[in-house]
Formats: C-alpha cells, structure tokens, sequence
C-alpha cells in the first residue's frame, strides 16, 4: 500500500525527513511515534500527497506518486489536526462538497449513514462554527471515511476527539485490518494506539530507528521500548 | 467528474460568500467610496468628466479587484481547509477555474453597481445608451481579472507577506486590462460611438483571458504541487 525508499523533505537547510524507508501492507496498522519534531508528521503529509520528497521513491496505493498523485489521492483519507472543513458551511454541506470532489455516486445515502454513525445527524443542517472542537473533529472522522478509503493517514487523532469520536475511530481502526484497509497513526499517546497497531516505527531527527511488530505485546511494554529508542 | 468537481467548488464558495457576505459587500463599498473620492479628487461637479470616465471606471475597478482577490483564499487560509482540498483528487486546474469563476461572479456583481454610478457620478452626456456595451467590454474584462488573480492569489498563498505580494504582482498584470477597458469605455461614450475601436479593445481583452487561462493551466499545478 506504501512503499517508501530513501525519502528526504527539507525546510530550507533542515532535513525534516531523512533518507526513510517504509512499507506498508494491505490491513497494516503502523503507530508512528518520536519526540516532537522527529519528523512524523512531515512524513505523514508526504504521503498525503501534500508535499513533495526532494528525493527518494514514493508508492502509494500502487501510484508513483512522481506521477499518480491524484489517483492515489482517490483512495487515502486524511485526518489532520484540524477538521478539514469550512466553520461556515453547515456538517452536509461539507460533507457534500467532499463527496462531490471524491465523485461518490451514492453521496447523500452515505452522508446520511456516516452522519448518523459520528452522532451529529441531529446537527447537520448546523454550521460548523456553532460545534464544539470535540464534535468538529468528528466531523473531520466522516469526512475522512466518506470515499471508503484504502489508507488511513491520521495525525495525532486522539489529541482532540471526544471520547465518543476516540471509541469510534478505535472501531474502525479495528475494522480495517479485516477490511483490507492500512492506516498510519502518527501519535503520543504510544500505548493507546498499541492497541490497535500492529507495528511501532519510531522516528529521531527525521530518520527511522524503530520499526517492530507490536503484535500479542502489552501497549505497556510498548510504550517501554519507544521510550528506550525514542 | 471534473464538472461536478467544478460545480461543487463554486457553490462551496458562493454558499460562503451567501452566508458571510464579506466579499462582495466588501468590495461594492470600496468602489462607492473610491468613485467618491475621485469625485471630489477632480474638482467641481460642473465640470463634464466624460473624456477621463474609462480611466476613472476602470482605476476603480482594478482596485477593487485586488480586495476582491485579496480575499479569494481567506476561508481556505483561515479555517485551515487547504489541505483538505489538496489532498482530494481534484485537479488543480478544476480549483483554478472554480475560483476564476467565483471571481467573476463576485467583479460582476461589483459593475452592476458600479457603472450605472459612474454615469450619475461623472458623465453630463450621453452614457445610458452605451451601456450595454460598456457591460459587454466589462464582461471581458472580468475574464482576465478572474483568471489572473486567481493564478496571482495562487502564488501570494504559500508565502508570508502574502498581502503585499498580491498586489505588487497583480497590479501591473491588470494594466493591459485598465487600458483596454477604459478604451472600450471611452470608444462608446460621449455620444458619437466608434463600434471599430470598441471591437478593437474587446478583442484584445478576449486574447488578454486565453493568454492567462493557458499560462494559468501551465503553471497551476506546480503552484499547489511544489
């Protein structure tokens, strides 16, 4: 689903991403950890499409993204920091719009399920401005599954999901290993997401240092071991 | 697939505007300012300003397009929605033209009021007659400022003194558009129209649009992508 071979991104002189291989399988679930400013979530954006590698090779969903980006862009869902939405659009009318830009053909039947599945189907006439960061976010989590996407690209997404959003995307997380469906989960909060991945991979000043399976492991002990590499 | 890209950025963006109404609003009372300061700029209102009434619509006009196209990309930059946009699979010359189009709508908007003003304001002549194909000049001429400010808001966006660069590269690009609309303005008030000059100046602003619509369709991609 992803592979990447010596890929570097630069701010200027700094090298945020530094020579990083990784590959991904289909149903993977990958927990990218490291300190802050390790480079997790420029790697993530990079796969994202959003930024471009300055060198090294870059698959996604079976695209060189030198040249597919926009049809490997058909199959990821992206979960960032932010929602993603406009605060002066009511939840359909977003959720509208990004159906219309992934072509969904079943759009307002889907809209209605994810909606109704996130809780906020009673709010959806609402504008987003008038929701909490909670409720906004899981907006954003329907937002990300609307297309039925085959690679699951979150950022941090437990640092500001409710509780009822963090249950929810837990269950998905742990429907996409039967799915089929890989997920990256650039994350703190290491022993949590242990629970639902299957591998650690720890990055230091851009680079990898730890990529281990975290199967049968206790989320304690894992968490450990990304404090010894990390 | 692209025309419903297409169609459902434009109405994201009119829907936003229809529910703020910051742009438009915006810009319309920029222009009925600007027309008054010019008003009073030029002197007594004996005076018949028709021969400067081109050169003072389509000043007006140029400026208020920079405000529009200022504000082009301000719910995407504020609200921090860019990325989502970006990471969806929608070309980036789809996001070009659903924003040129938007642009247009909004440049439009702004010379429903702004040309009938500029009669009361500044002609003692004939203008009234003319002004079907002032509309017509003016048409095309949206078609340029359109498509190159939306190229120019593109490149202003990724970087951090974005609202000095904006109108820095986007004012020189709207030259050729002020000249030729304030000729085909010229061309057709005063009472004694000359159909042959007027044709001239739309011409050249219908040729002005596609050169910026292919450079635009050129460059777009590299300016989201890189």
């Amino acid at each position: 689903m992803v592979t990447a071979r010596g890929l570097v991104h630069a701010y200027g002189e700094r090298r945020a991403v530094d020579g990083v291989d990784l590959a991904l399988a289909p149903g993977e679930r990958v927990a990218l950890a490291g300190a802050n400013g390790a480079g997790k979530s420029t790697l993530l954006r990079l796969v994202a499409t959003l930024l471009r590698a300055q060198s090294g090779t870059l698959e996604v969903l079976g695209e060189e993204i030198a040249d597919g980006a926009r049809a490997a862009r058909a199959g990821i869902g992206y979960l960032a920091h932010d929602p993603l939405v406009y605060l002066d659009l009511t939840a359909r009318q977003n959720l509208e719009l990004y159906g219309d830009l992934y072509g969904i053909d079943d759009r307002d039947a889907r809209i209605d399920d994810l909606l109704d599945h996130v809780g906020l189907l009673g709010r959806s006439e609402d504008t987003v401005r008038t929701f909490s960061r909670g409720m906004a976010q899981r907006l954003a989590l329907a937002r990300m599954l609307l297309h039925r996407p085959r690679l699951l690209l979150l950022d941090e997404p437990h640092a500001s999901l409710d509780a009822r959003g963090a249950a929810l995307l837990d269950g998905e997380l742990e429907a996409a290993r039967a799915d089929g469906r890989a997920a990256i989960i650039v994350t703190h909060e290491v022993e949590r997401v242990a629970r639902v991945a299957d591998r650690l991979v720890v990055m230091r000043a851009g680079r990898v240092v730890c990529d281990e399976s975290t199967d049968g492991r206790d989320p304690m002990a894992v968490r450990r071991r990304y404090e010894e590499v990390a | 697939m692209r025309r419903r890209q297409l169609m459902a950025l434009v109405r994201k963006d009119l829907r936003l505007e229809l529910r703020t109404r910051e742009t438009i609003v915006a810009m319309v009372l920029f222009a009925i300012v600007m027309l008054v300061i010019l008003q009073f700029g030029f002197g007594t209102r004996d005076d018949d300003l028709t021969r400067f009434v081109g050169g003072l619509m389509w000043v007006t006009l140029a400026f208020t397009a920079v405000l529009g196209v200022g504000r082009s990309y301000v719910a995407e930059r504020e609200q921090h929605v860019l990325d989502g946009l970006l990471a969806s699979p929608v070309p980036r010359t789809v996001m070009l033209g659903a924003k040129a189009i938007a642009i247009f709508l909004y440049m439009t908007a702004v010379e429903v009021v702004v040309i009938p003003l500029v009669g009361v304001f500044f002609v003692k002549g004939s203008y009234w007659d003319a002004i079907g194909w002032i509309a017509i000049a003016a048409l095309l001429a949206n078609a340029c400022i359109a498509l190159s400010g939306t190229l120019f808001s593109g490149l202003a966006l990724f970087t951090r003194a974005r609202d000095l660069i904006l109108p820095v590269l986007f004012l020189p690009a709207l030259v050729p558009v002020v000249v030729a609309g304030a000729g085909a303005t010229h061309a057709v008030v005063g009472g004694s129209p000359d159909m042959s000059e007027w044709r001239g100046y739309c011409l050249f602003l219908l040729a002005y649009a596609i050169l910026f619509a292919l450079v635009s369709i050129a460059t777009y991609d590299a300016v989201f992508d890189d």
